[in-house]
C-alpha cells in the first residue's frame, strides 16, 4: 500500500495506525515558535470506533489502509452473522456479530446501511438516520398525552429500549433516530 | 464590523495602548544582509540588484527583534513596532509565509512585569477574561505527571513511548516540545488567557539563563500560542554563543548554516540595556479576540 506523508494528510484519509485501519478526523499542524513542526492528528479507529489523538513529526508517514464505504441492503441474520448486500455488485457479505456494535438494534430487513471493509472484510455498519422500529412491549398507552411530557421506555422488534411518548402502544411502529436511540414521530 | 475595520480598530488600539505609556513606535529594515539562524526558522532569501551588475543575497525578516536590539544597544529607550514579517517553509492553519508581529521592549522590566503589562494590554483591547499563569515545570507534572527539569533524554523518550510518540530527536529540547505540544497545549484550550514561563534551559534561545531555568514565557490565548518573550540576554558575547550554537545544530540537521551578523554583533558592543521583550502575533491574536 501507498504511504502518506504528514503533508499529504487529508480529512477522512484511511491510514493504518498501530495495525488499525483509522480514518483522519482531523489534521493541526502546530509549529511551536521556536521549535520544528508537528502534527496533531485526530483519529477515529475505524475498528472499535474510539477516537484517539496522536502528534507526529512533520515528514513522518504512515501506511494508508485498504478501508471502502459502500452502501449494502440488509438482508438477514442466521443467528452468527449478520448478511449483506451489495446492491451494486450484487455480492454478499457476512458481518460477524462481534462487529455489530450499536447497530444491530437497528437493522431492518431491506434498509440500506453504509458497510466498511476493510481488506474486503466488513468492519464496522452504520445503519440509516431514521428506522422504522415496531414497539414489543411498554406499558399500557395512556389517551390525551402528546408527545414531550416525560415518555416511557418501550422495547422494540429489534431489542433495542427508546424512550417514547406516553400514548404509543404495543404494536405500534415508530421512527428512531439511530444517532441519538431518540423517538423522531410515528409511522 | 467587517474584518478589516476590526483589525484596524486593533492596530489603533495596540498603538494607543503604548502612546499612552511612552515608548516610541519605530520601523526596523525588513531587508536585511544576514538571515536568521534559528534551527527551526527560515528566512525567505531575494536576489537582488542583478541588473545593475551588483549581484547581492538579501533576506527578508523574519522577526525585527535584532534590528530592534540594535536601537536598544543605542539608547532608544522603550520601543515598539508592527510589521510584516517572513517565515520560509510555514503553511498551515495558523502559520503563513508573510504575518503581522507586534514586537515591544520594556527596559527594566522582569518577564513578570512584562507579563502584567501584556495583560493590561489584552484588557485594552477588550480580552477581560482572568489570566492563568503557570511555570513550564507546573503545566507538565500537573497535565503530564512528568517532572521536566530534572528528567534526562533516555527516560524521556521511555514516557513519550509510553504515549505511542516518536522519540528519534537529535536533542532533548525537540522532545520537550513534542510532548508539550501533544500532552500540554489541548488541556490549554479552555483557558482564554494562559502565560507559560520559565523554560527548561535548553530552550532558552535568546532569554536569560539562571541554572535550569531559562526566563521566558509564551502567551497562549485558547490553547494557541500567540506569543512569545523573554528577559533578553545583553552581552555580544553572548548572542555570539547562541548562534554559534544554533549554526552548530543546523549543520546536524543538514541545514545551511550562515554567518554570523557581524553588523548586529559590533553594535552590541555597547551591550543592551537590561529589557525584557516579546512578540505577538497579530493574526493570532486578532483570530482569538474576535472569537469570543
Amino acid at each position: 500500500m501507498a504511504n502518506y506523508s504528514t503533508s499529504q494528510f487529508k480529512n477522512g484519509m484511511k491510514l493504518m495506525l498501530d495495525g488499525n485501519p483509522c480514518s483522519i478526523v482531523n489534521n493541526e499542524i502546530v509549529k511551536p515558535g521556536k521549535g520544528q513542526a508537528f502534527n496533531r492528528v485526530k483519529f477515529k479507529d475505524l475498528i472499535t470506533g474510539k477516537s484517539l489523538i496522536k502528534t507526529f513529526k512533520s515528514g513522518e508517514s504512515l501506511e494508508s489502509a485498504d478501508v471502502l464505504e459502500l452502501d449494502m441492503q440488509y438482508l438477514y441474520n442466521d443467528g452468527s452473522a449478520w448478511n449483506f448486500m451489495d446492491t451494486e455488485s450484487f455480492e454478499q457479505h457476512a458481518i460477524d456479530d462481534s462487529s455489530m456494535d450499536d447497530a444491530r438494534g437497528y437493522l431492518v430487513e431491506q434498509d440500506m446501511c453504509t458497510v466498511v471493509l476493510w481488506n474486503n472484510n466488513p468492519i464496522s455498519v452504520t445503519p440509516p438516520i431514521h428506522v422504522m422500529l415496531e414497539v414489543v412491549d411498554t406499558d399500557p398507552g395512556l389517551k390525551g398525552d402528546s408527545a414531550g411530557t416525560g415518555g416511557k421506555p418501550a422495547i422494540m422488534n429489534t431489542g433495542v429500549v427508546v424512550q417514547v411518548p406516553l400514548f404509543i402502544g404495543i404494536g405500534e411502529v415508530i421512527k428512531v433516530d439511530t444517532r441519538t436511540n431518540e423517538y423522531a414521530g410515528r409511522s | 464590523m467587517i474584518a478589516l475595520q476590526k483589525k484596524a480598530t486593533l492596530f489603533k488600539k495596540i498603538r494607543e495602548f503604548f502612546d499612552v505609556q511612552g515608548l516610541t513606535e519605530v520601523q526596523t529594515p525588513s531587508l536585511l544582509n544576514t538571515p536568521t539562524t534559528d534551527v527551526y526558522i527560515d528566512s525567505i532569501a531575494i536576489a537582488t540588484n542583478q541588473e545593475i551588475g551588483q549581484n547581492t543575497c538579501k533576506y527578508l525578516h523574519t522577526s525585527p527583534e535584532l534590528e530592534m536590539k540594535k536601537l536598544l544597544s543605542q539608547g532608544s529607550g522603550d520601543i515598539y513596532q508592527i510589521c510584516q514579517v517572513f517565515r520560509d517553509n510555514e503553511i498551515g492553519e495558523r502559520n503563513f509565509n508573510e504575518f503581522t508581529l507586534l514586537e515591544y521592549y520594556r527596559l527594566d522590566f522582569n518577564i513578570h512585569q512584562l507579563m502584567s503589562d501584556i495583560s493590561a494590554l489584552l484588557r485594552h483591547l477588550g480580552i477581560y477574561d482572568e489570566v492563568v499563569k503557570m511555570s513550564y515545570a507546573q503545566a507538565f507534572s500537573q497535565f503530564g505527571k512528568i517532572d521536566i527539569l530534572n528528567i534526562d533524554f533516555e527516560s524521556l523518550k521511555c514516557i513519550a513511548l509510553t504515549h505511542d510518540l516518536n522519540i528519534d530527536f537529535e536533542w532533548i529540547e525537540d522532545l520537550q516540545m513534542l510532548l508539550f505540544v501533544h500532552l500540554v497545549e489541548p488541556c490549554l484550550k479552555d483557558l482564554p488567557v494562559c502565560f507559560i514561563y520559565d523554560y527548561p534551559s535548553e530552550q532558552s534561545a535568546l532569554a536569560r539563563v539562571d541554572g535550569r531555568i531559562a526566563h521566558r514565557f509564551e502567551l497562549y490565548l485558547l490553547g494557541v500560542e500567540v506569543g512569545n518573550g523573554y528577559d533578553e540576554l545583553q552581552s555580544a558575547k553572548s548572542y555570539q554563543q547562541v548562534f554559534a550554537l544554533e549554526n552548530t545544530k543546523r549543520q546536524q540537521i543538514n541545514k545551511p548554516s550562515f554567518e554570523l551578523d557581524l553588523e548586529f554583533l559590533a553594535c552590541l558592543e555597547k551591550p543592551l540595556p537590561k529589557c525584557s521583550g516579546v512578540a505577538i502575533g497579530i493574526e493570532r491574536l486578532a483570530s482569538q479576540l474576535f472569537a469570543t
